[in-house]
This record gives structure tokens, C-alpha cells and sequence, in this order.
């Protein structure tokens, strides 16, 4: 399963209003709840809450990655938020997210889960690309840096 | 048995494409009277790198490691009763680490001349093109290798198998 098998436009946030994480997580959960892809909004944003105070999925370089494991979907499901401006996210260099990936999976398909989280580890390692992604100027624009199109 | 082909090896990645490609080996292992074994690689490499990158916490990492074995040992169940059904005797093995790297390894210490895969996941980006770890497998393996793909027609063809 790759990241662009499960991701479409509907699930793209350019650029993301919200200025804060709590309020990030929440914008990409609503556009998964807008697109059909969960049904149960609150269970999805509370697993993902517990995995963050664990701690922080705030990575370095801009990037951020909060996901969590959720009875309450039935399949892997994927949204991208876009903040130029960055969010702080908690990150461990200290540095406001610009790219938030989240990932949201039902308990049962552990090996799909790493997979698509093993792939955004990928592409986050290409700085260009995330460049270009940050400067992305539509939901079709990102689906486009991921293909490689542009 | 065929002097061409002794021993088969099926790769099954917990995918609806290696249960199919896991049929396709019963059905020749069996009209070849070769012997056939199933392999399931736990992809640990997968879970470090994603401590390393930090995505992962040590007890999260652990939580999908016990996750993953117990798919390994599902569906390699699973691959037997395929087996069975047919009365043919699958060797199983599981193994952990990278998946390229296992799959290789096995072939090459059990002596397998030919590896049985499962339909490669489509390539959606120029960035995919260079992970696909199976694809990686197929390209390293010092044996032949079959990719299975129609579905329908390898059920069909289980089905007729006595």
C-alpha cells in the first residue's frame, strides 16, 4: 500500500487555518470526516491525542507525523496539512511543523500501517520535496509533487 | 519430480496478492511434485528505521513487532490449510529483518529454484520506484522468479486441482 493508493485531494489541507496542533489535528481529521473516510471524530482525534502525550510525532525539518492505532475506522486512512507559516508541534529540533502528515488505522492491519509510515519516512529524507510540498499551492499541486509529476 | 524445478518458495506478505500467488504454488508445486516452502518476513528493518526516525516510540515499535509476528503466524497457518486442502505438505518459515535481504537468504540456504511472488504493488511515484522491497527480492534472488497475477483464473485453476 503506498501513500498515494489512499490519498486525494479531498484529504489536503492548503494551507491549513489552523495555527496551533490541537487545532491541526482536528482540521485533518474533519476533512477524513468530510470525505466519508471516518465516521467517529472524536474517537479518531482522542487516539491520536493518547499517542501524542506519549510524545511528540514532531520531527525534525518541518515535519510531523501524528497517527495512532483506532477501532474507530474500518481502513487506513491519510490527510496532509500544509502550514507555511509553521505550527508548533513540540518537534525535536525545536522547529514549527510545515508538513503534517497523519495516518489513522484500524487495529487489525499493522503491517499496512508501518508500510505507509516507513514510506513518509522515505520521502521525508528529500529535502527538495518537502520544499516543494511547503510551497505547494493546492491539494492537486501536493497530489502532484507526490507523483512526481512537477 | 521435475528435474527443472525441486523446490518453490512462496513469499507471503500478508496481502491478498501473496494468498493468491500462495494458491498458484500449491498448484504447481503439486503437478511438479516439487516440494514448496512459505516464507513470511517480519519487516523489522521497517520498524527501526522508523524508531530512528522518530516516528516511532521503543514501546510502540514493540506493540507492532508482537503485531506483526502474530500476522506471520496467521497467515502462514492460513498458506498451510491451502496446502492441506490439497493435500500438500508446505514447509513454513518466518523470519525477521529486512525483506529483500530474508527472502535472498532463504532461497540461497534451501537451495529454492524458483520464488513465487504476489502481483507488485503499482508504482505511483517516481519516489516508489526505488523501494518496492519485494521487487527488490525478485531483482537479487539467484533463482527464477514468478510473479502471479490473475486472480480469477488461479482460483479456477485451485479449484480443479485434486
Amino acid at each position: 500500500m503506498s501513500l498515494l493508493d489512499i490519498l486525494t485531494k479531498d484529504d489536503i489541507a492548503v494551507p491549513l487555518l489552523s495555527r496551533d496542533k490541537n487545532g491541526a489535528i482536528k482540521e485533518l481529521i474533519k476533512l477524513l470526516k468530510n470525505s466519508g473516510k471516518i465516521a467517529d471524530e472524536e474517537s479518531v482525534y482522542d487516539a491520536i491525542m493518547t499517542r501524542e502525550d506519549k510524545g511528540s510525532t514532531g520531527l525534525e525539518k518541518g515535519i510531523a507525523v501524528p497517527h495512532a492505532k483506532t477501532a474507530a475506522v474500518n481502513k487506513i486512512a491519510a490527510a496532509i496539512g500544509i502550514s507555511p507559516d509553521g505550527i508548533e508541534f513540540g518537534s525535536i529540533d525545536g522547529n514549527p511543523s510545515k508538513l503534517i502528515f497523519l495516518i489513522i488505522a484500524p487495529p487489525a492491519q499493522s503491517g499496512a500501517h508501518i508500510a505507509l509510515l516507513s514510506e513518509i519516512a522515505r520521502l521525508t529524507r528529500y529535502q527538495t520535496l518537502c520544499d516543494e510540498l511547503v510551497e505547494a499551492k493546492s491539494a492537486e499541486n501536493v497530489l502532484a509533487i507526490l507523483h512526481g509529476e512537477e | 519430480m521435475s528435474d527443472i524445478i525441486r523446490h518453490i518458495l512462496v513469499y507471503i506478505d500478508g496481502t491478498e496478492h501473496a494468498v493468491t500467488a500462495a494458491h498458484y504454488a500449491v498448484c504447481l508445486a503439486k503437478t511438479l511434485h516439487a516440494d514448496l516452502s512459505a516464507l513470511f518476513v517480519v519487516n523489522t528493518q521497517a520498524l527501526g528505521t522508523l524508531v530512528k526516525s522518530r516516528i516511532f516510540l521503543e514501546d510502540e515499535e514493540m506493540e507492532y513487532r508482537n503485531e506483526l509476528n502474530a500476522d506471520a503466524e496467521r497467515y502462514l497457518h492460513h498458506v498451510k490449510t491451502i496446502g492441506q486442502a490439497k493435500s500438500m505438505d508446505i514447509r513454513l518459515i518466518s523470519e525477521s529483518g529486512s525483506v529483500s535481504g530474508e527472502i535472498k537468504k532463504c532461497v540461497k540456504e534451501n537451495n529454492i529454484d524458483l520464488l513465487i511472488i504476489g502481483e507488485l504493488s503499482r508504482i505511483q511515484s517516481r519516489h516508489d520506484q526505488f523501494y518496492d522491497e519485494t521487487e527488490r527480492a525478485m531483482r537479487s534472488v539467484p533463482c527464477s522468479v514468478l510473479i502471479v497475477k490473475d486472480e480469477d483464473r488461479v482460483w479456477e485453476m485451485y479449484d480443479r486441482l485434486l
